[in-house]
């Protein structure tokens, strides 16, 4: 994304060091892990237990959000959902971060046939759109959240290791590394005094930027119903809920906010982390 | 590229690509068919979905599910590439059959989904260079990312409350009516002009620093001019090869916009498959869109030395492609 380098204008809306949007982007994300991890701390509403008689209501100082249609509050539904979309997102991310890290890594410093097979695997994996792949291996083990993570997670195993090789072939051609290998250094030296410090930077970037990428594609799975059943408050599920009650429809807007400017968030850190950081 | 470079360089792309739809297929038969233990006699012989011996009988022969593993794979794989898809547990139809009747509406919807994303991204890619640099530039080039952070059945979702719900535009209840298609197509095609425009503006950007751009500039050309000559030509072989990648996008995309629209087509049969637990029709439609996706991206491989002649002539002079 070039849309940082493009204006000397980029010295405006800044705190101190930082531009403001950065450091938004992290009070959303220090709100997000604030609501997964002590849900009970910003909502006193019951997210599973709602009043039948008081469904559908629209937002109010009592409900933020509204209720939805069993009369539960739609807010402490999306608080205490947020636990399970974002740490399925994470288990996505980590999945993809280490296989495809690994394979990117074997592949770019050993090269040879193992970079061969290990570039066939790839396309393979890019062959089949990414989305489809996922729902493929979700729908063979079975809808459960933990599954829909396990299947984003394999979907993105191509990316990591796409770019871990690219970095790591970059930097084991460049002078200083070829000088330490004939100072004498060992491979494994090489590799972690060397090539990962280099490749370091650009695939955290990668990471987070697949973090929220992983948000997206976990609430698509959601959303057809692929993750665990109701009562489970998934944000992706909470809009598949709510759009069946079209004159409600708060009920698909505040989750699928929620979504979005989390995901902003996220992709304004990882270019944050990539230029600046 | 001369003829005598082209062609080894043809026969190297489609075998690479051939290799890569075997993986694939492979990929597909291991994950549904091999690790959770054969979906299909699974399914078949649970009792609370009424099979009749008589039903079993010929289903497990034709998948030879009595058979080891490789074998299956063999025959599974062979009956693929003869073109046969294989028949479906819950219609009992021919896949082909039931992709047949679904193709027409997902091949109308994801062609006026490309044709949406790529004058979209254009439309932003020109304001990125042409509008007044502080607001305008701005709001262009922040509305990619921003696209991208949607969720695509939020779009889907917030078009049919505004457009269907709100000014009446389309009837959610007549989903293949023209209006519902290109609102639909919208949907499905804002994601993928995003991740083109991205490109097509980063591309827009470089050619811009350029030394030619300067000169033609200063020779007086107008804006539009100097856009569509020395700015989008040059950026056309990136553009290509992100349009063949999007094709993806727009195969899985169109499972989540036919589901919400309520379009019967490929998509929402892939839908129906998983949640009915289909693995024929899951199998078959997913190695397709495989297929689709690897021979698309070849041709546009195939295209590049035709769209960007500084290509050919580095062929010619002896050096890769």
């Amino acid at each position: 994304m070039s849309a940082t380098t493009f204006s000397p204008a980029g010295r405006r809306g800044r705190v101190g060091a930082q531009p403001l949007a950065v450091l938004l982007s992290f009070a959303v994300l220090a709100l997000v892990v604030g609501w997964s991890a002590a849900p009970w701390l910003f909502t006193g509403n019951d997210p599973f237990f709602g009043v039948t008689a008081r469904k559908l209501l629209p937002p109010s100082a009592e409900h933020w959000l509204g209720t939805d249609h069993l009369g539960r509050d739609l807010y402490a539904r999306i608080v205490h959902g947020t636990w399970s979309s974002v740490t399925s997102a994470l288990i996505a991310t980590v999945i993809g971060l280490a296989v495809g890290g690994l394979l990117g890594l074997a592949s770019g410093f050993l090269g040879g046939w193992v970079d061969t097979v290990i570039g066939r695997l790839i396309d393979m994996l890019l062959a089949i759109p990414n989305f489809l792949l996922a729902v493929v291996i979700v729908s063979a083990f079975g809808f459960q959240t933990i599954n829909v993570a396990i299947a984003t997670g394999v979907a993105s195993v191509a990316v990591f290791a796409r770019l871990m090789r690219s970095e790591v072939m970059k930097t084991s051609t460049a002078v200083f590394v070829e000088a330490s290998a004939l100072a004498g250094g060992r491979p494994a030296h090489v590799l972690l005094r060397h090539v990962l410090p280099n490749a370091y930077r650009s695939v955290v970037a990668l990471a987070v930027l697949q973090f929220g990428t992983s948000i997206l594609t976990i609430a698509g799975l959601a959303f057809l119903g692929y993750g665990d059943p109701p009562p489970a408050a998934d944000w992706g599920l909470l809009v598949a809920n709510g759009k069946d009650y079209p004159s409600s429809p708060w009920l698909v807007f505040a989750p699928a906010a929620v979504i979005v400017v989390t995901v902003l968030a996220i992709n304004r850190l990882s270019r944050w982390i990539r230029h600046a950081a | 590229m001369s003829r005598q470079s082209f062609l080894p360089f043809a026969a190297r792309r489609l075998g690479h690509a051939l290799v890569v739809i075997l993986l694939a297929y492979s990929f597909t038969f291991l994950i549904i068919s091999v690790l959770p233990g054969d979906p299909v006699s699974n399914m078949l012989l649970d009792p609370e979905n009424g099979f009749t011996e008589e039903e079993i009988a010929p289903i497990i022969a034709h998948y030879g599910l009595d058979r080891p593993v490789l074998e299956q794979w063999w025959r599974a794989i062979s009956r693929f590439a003869l073109g046969d898809l294989g028949i479906s547990l819950r219609a009992s139809r021919p896949v082909s059959a039931m992709l047949l009747e679904a193709l027409p509406s997902t091949l109308v919807l994801a062609g006026t989904a490309m044709l949406v994303a790529l004058l979209l991204a254009l439309a932003i890619a020109y304001a990125s260079q042409s509008l007044p640099r502080r607001w305008g530039q701005g709001v262009a080039r922040v509305l990619p990312a921003l696209s991208l952070s949607v969720p695509s059945f939020v779009i889907g979702l917030v078009l049919i409350q505004v457009f269907a719900f709100q000014l009446g535009l389309f009837r959610i209840t007549d989903p293949n009516g023209a209006a519902a298609t290109v609102f639909a197509a919208l949907a499905l095609g804002i994601p993928v002009s995003a991740q083109i425009a991205e490109v097509l503006i980063a591309n827009l950007d470089h050619e811009a620093g350029q030394e030619y751009f300067a000169v033609a500039r200063a020779r007086g050309l107008r804006l539009s001019q100097l856009f569509a000559r020395h700015q989008l030509r040059p950026s056309a072989l990136p553009v290509v090869t992100m349009i063949a990648v999007s094709i993806g996008e727009l195969l899985g995309g169109s499972l989540i916009t036919e589901t919400i629209f309520g379009r019967k087509g490929v998509g929402s049969l892939v839908q129906s498959a998983v949640v009915t637990q289909d693995f024929p029709v899951l199998q078959s439609l997913v190695s397709l869109a495989a297929v689709v996706f690897v021979l698309v991206n070849l041709a546009a491989d195939l295209l590049y030395p035709l769209l960007d002649p500084r290509l050919r002539r580095r062929a010619a002079a002896g050096r890769p492609a």
